[in-house]
Formats: C-alpha cells, sequence, structure tokens
C-alpha cells in the first residue's frame, strides 16, 4: 500500500491516495443521494486520518465544490432541480449565515460556546432524525390508511403530493406577495414564510459552522412541501454555490492542499453521480427514511464527542469517529447496492 | 442537459465564489480599523520548496507567494475537474444501462 502514498506539499504530510479517492466515494454517494455537502463526514475523516483541522476544512470545502456541480447536473437532468426556489435559498441563506456566525462571534467574546454549540447541533440532529422516523412509520401510514377510506380527503390528496400537515398549514399562510414555484408544483406560498425558512436555516448553519446542506432539504420537504427528489436537488444547488465561495476563502487564506482535494474529487464525482442517479430508483418516503437514519447517527457522534469534551477521554474521541464513519460507510453501501438491485429489476422487467 | 445548459448557473457560482470573498474581506478590513482589532485569519505556513519538483514545486511555490493566485487556480481546476469528471462518468453509466431522463417524482 505504500506504493500508493503520496506526498502532499501544503499539508506537508503523506497520504494514501486510494484513501482519499475512498473517502471522496463515499461521501459523494451521500451528497449525490442526500443533496447535502457532507463536510460533517469528511472533515473529521481527514484529520483522524492526520490532516491538520485548518487543511481539513478548506479540503473539504474545495472537494464538496467539484462533487456537486456533477450531482447538480445529474438531478438537473431528472427535472429535480428548482432554480427560482434555489436562488431564493442562495440569497437568504448567506444573510442569515452572516447573522448566525456574528452571533456565535459575539457569544465567543463571553466564553467557550463550543460546548453550547455541539448540544444545539445534536439537538437538532436527533430531533430532526426522530421525526422523519415518526413520519415514516406513523404518519405514512395513516395517510395511506386514510387515503384508501376516503379518497376525496385533504390528507389523501396530501399524501399523494408527498405534502405534509406543516407545509399545507404555512401555505395558508397567504401574506403577499404570493409566489409559485411551478418547477416545484407549489401553486401559492407567501415569499415571506420562504424567506424566513431559509433565514432559519441559513442562520442555524452559521451558528453551528456547517455547510447547512442537511437542514435544507428537510426545510424544503417539510416546511415548503416539495417532493422529496426535488428537494434534494435544489438543496444541492445552495450546496454548490456555499461550497465555491468557501473553496475559494479557505484556498486565499492557505487552508486548501489541493492535490489531495484533487484526487479527493476523482472518487466524490463519481460517487456522487452513483448517489444522484440512485434518487431514481427509491422513492421519496425511503429517501427520507435513510436520511433520518444517518442524522440519527450522526448525533450519536456528537454526543460521543462531547462525552470526550466532558470527561477527556481519547475513547470517546475514537469512538465518535468510529460512529461517523461507520454510518457513512454502510450507508454508502446501502444506497449503491440499492441502485444495482433496483436498475437490475428495471431491466429484467423491460 | 447539455454543458451550455450548465454554464450559465456555473458562471453564477463563480461569479459569486469570487466576489463574495472580496466583499467579506474588505468588510473584515474596516471592522478590523474601527475596532483596532487585527483579526489574522491568514495560515503563516511556508513551505520548503527546495527539495520539490514539478507540479509540487509549482503548487509550493505558488501558495508561498501568491495566495490569491493560489485561490483561483484551486477553483478552476475544482471546476473543470468535477466537470469533466461528471462528463465522463455520464458516459460509463449511460454504457452500463444507468442513463437518466426525467422522472416522475414518487413519494
Amino acid at each position: 500500500m505504500d506504493i500508493l502514498n503520496i506526498y502532499l506539499p501544503v499539508a506537508g504530510i503523506e497520504f494514501n491516495a486510494l484513501l482519499l479517492i475512498a473517502i471522496g466515494l463515499c461521501v459523494g454517494v451521500l451528497g449525490g443521494f442526500f443533496g447535502v455537502g457532507g463536510g460533517w463526514i469528511v472533515t473529521p475523516a481527514l484529520n483522524i486520518f492526520g490532516f491538520h483541522m485548518a487543511f481539513a476544512i478548506g479540503t473539504d470545502l474545495a472537494n464538496i465544490f467539484g462533487q456537486s456541480i456533477g450531482a447538480v447536473r445529474k438531478h438537473q437532468k431528472m427535472g429535480n432541480i428548482d432554480w427560482k426556489l434555489g436562488m431564493i435559498s442562495i440569497i437568504t441563506s448567506v444573510i442569515g449565515l452572516e447573522i448566525g456566525s456574528e452571533t456565535i462571534i459575539s457569544l465567543e467574546k463571553a466564553g467557550d460556546v463550543g460546548f453550547i454549540v455541539r448540544w444545539c447541533y445534536m439537538f437538532l440532529l436527533s430531533t430532526l432524525g426522530c421525526y422523519m422516523l415518526y413520519d415514516y412509520f406513523v404518519l405514512l401510514p395513516k395517510s395511506q390508511e386514510s387515503k384508501g377510506t376516503d379518497r376525496g380527503s385533504d390528507s389523501a390528496d396530501q399524501s399523494s403530493k408527498g405534502r405534509n400537515r406543516v407545509s399545507s398549514r404555512l401555505h395558508r399562510i397567504a401574506i403577499p406577495p404570493v409566489v409559485s414555484f411551478p418547477a416545484s408544483g407549489i401553486e401559492g406560498v407567501s415569499l415571506w414564510i420562504v424567506l424566513l425558512i431559509f433565514l432559519f436555516t441559513g442562520f442555524l448553519s452559521g451558528f453551528m459552522g456547517v455547510g447547512g446542506g442537511f437542514m435544507i432539504m428537510p426545510a424544503l420537504v417539510y416546511l415548503i412541501g416539495l417532493p422529496t427528489a426535488v428537494a434534494i436537488g435544489t438543496s444541492l444547488i445552495t450546496v454548490l454555490f456555499t461550497a465555491a465561495y468557501g473553496c475559494f476563502t479557505y484556498a486565499a487564506k492557505g487552508r486548501v492542499e489541493l492535490l489531495a482535494a484533487f484526487i479527493m474529487l476523482i472518487g466524490a464525482s463519481i460517487g456522487a453521480q452513483l448517489g444522484a442517479t440512485a434518487v431514481r430508483y427509491i422513492k421519496g418516503y425511503g429517501i427520507r427514511l435513510l436520511f433520518g437514519i444517518m442524522i440519527i447517527f450522526a448525533a450519536l457522534s456528537v454526543a460521543t464527542e462531547q462525552f470526550y469534551k466532558i470527561t477527556g477521554e481519547h475513547f470517546f474521541q475514537s469512538l465518535a469517529g468510529i460512529v461517523l464513519m461507520g454510518t457513512a460507510l454502510t450507508m454508502s453501501a446501502v444506497i449503491l447496492v440499492k441502485l444495482k438491485t433496483e436498475s437490475a429489476k428495471e431491466k429484467n422487467s423491460r | 442537459m447539455s454543458i451550455t445548459k450548465l454554464a450559465a448557473p456555473l458562471a453564477i457560482a463563480l461569479a459569486i465564489s469570487f466576489t463574495l470573498p472580496i466583499i467579506n474581506h474588505q468588510y473584515q478590513t474596516a471592522y478590523a480599523s474601527e475596532t483596532g482589532n487585527s483579526q489574522e485569519t491568514e495560515l503563516k505556513h511556508k513551505i520548503d520548496t527546495s527539495k520539490l519538483s514539478g507540479v509540487d514545486y509549482w503548487i509550493a511555490d505558488m501558495y508561498n507567494n501568491d495566495r490569491v493566485m493560489y485561490a483561483v487556480v484551486v477553483t478552476l481546476v475544482m471546476a473543470v475537474l468535477g466537470t469533466s469528471m461528471a462528463f465522463l462518468t455520464d458516459l460509463v453509466l449511460k454504457a452500463l444501462g444507468l442513463e437518466v431522463s426525467k422522472i416522475s417524482h414518487r413519494e
């Protein structure tokens, strides 16, 4: 394996090229499939394998930017992107992100806020994950039942469109201007509601120092009422733009290892294409279920990291890394296997 | 989707990625002069280029001497590689029968 070790001149370390491609492939699959950047996987992974944290974040952002191009292209082909909503998301999220990061800077003056941020992160991930599981195991069977007994009911209509109660209620708040998003099948929603949602997700991104793709996708599904596949594609536009911005600024600050990002992107581009293609074969609720499971494990990893901060036991730090990497690897494998089996089924049925 | 269709959004992404850091830099400079705090965020790291050659030397030299050029090169390399790899992977997937077209959105 030593033959695959390459010298990374900027980071000043030797690193296994195959490992970089594997990390890239794994995060690419997840990024293309869930509409997220996957920074929460790559950054700790690179750090665990010997990258300085400053280089890990910057290199990761450069990779996300590159991989998102392919994923956006693929989702565009499948009609999964609402550009109008995506553009609104980018502009509003940036404003929210600035407010969030300014809040953190102000709080930092009062003391260490890392602890609080991790609790918020953990709370958000676990709540979101649990709600998605609740939606899949409780709300979905109920709405399917009512669809069977009362075909003309509101819930049956919502279910067929993939719309839920929260988004339907939000759609009724018709404060002008009311806008429509034909690409997403949204006939009328107050622009203020949309702006507030993106401002909030942007604020959380800035506050917690994360890319935000994992919040935008569920927000688009549960609060605005987008079909899951369109939410994934549209979320990826925000990821693409913010990562492009991050890539440039981090590189200008000398925090991107170009060679590592380049090699990682080879795997990530392939992974992103495979992940995006898999969306075609898996129903929206299936994607949401997998996403819910993944973020619950991510919350577990953050909780384990929190134990490390409290106790100082390095065991918990290693465990956090193992949980995170294990989840990412398992989830990528599940998506690829599903892609293989479903595409084979489709071929056989032709 | 053809490359030309992707060109417009990509151009906007690149324009934003180049413009926002400049605005951010201006804002930070103004903030620093107002408060008297100079927030040094750049990594004061110089690479020893004496033992390097070829691409490694080129990257390290640019990193040491011109960070803005380094940032431009990094962003462009990622954009070009991302687009080319997407194009190549698409061809391979098509050959494997995994071609995609517009889908119906099933929940």
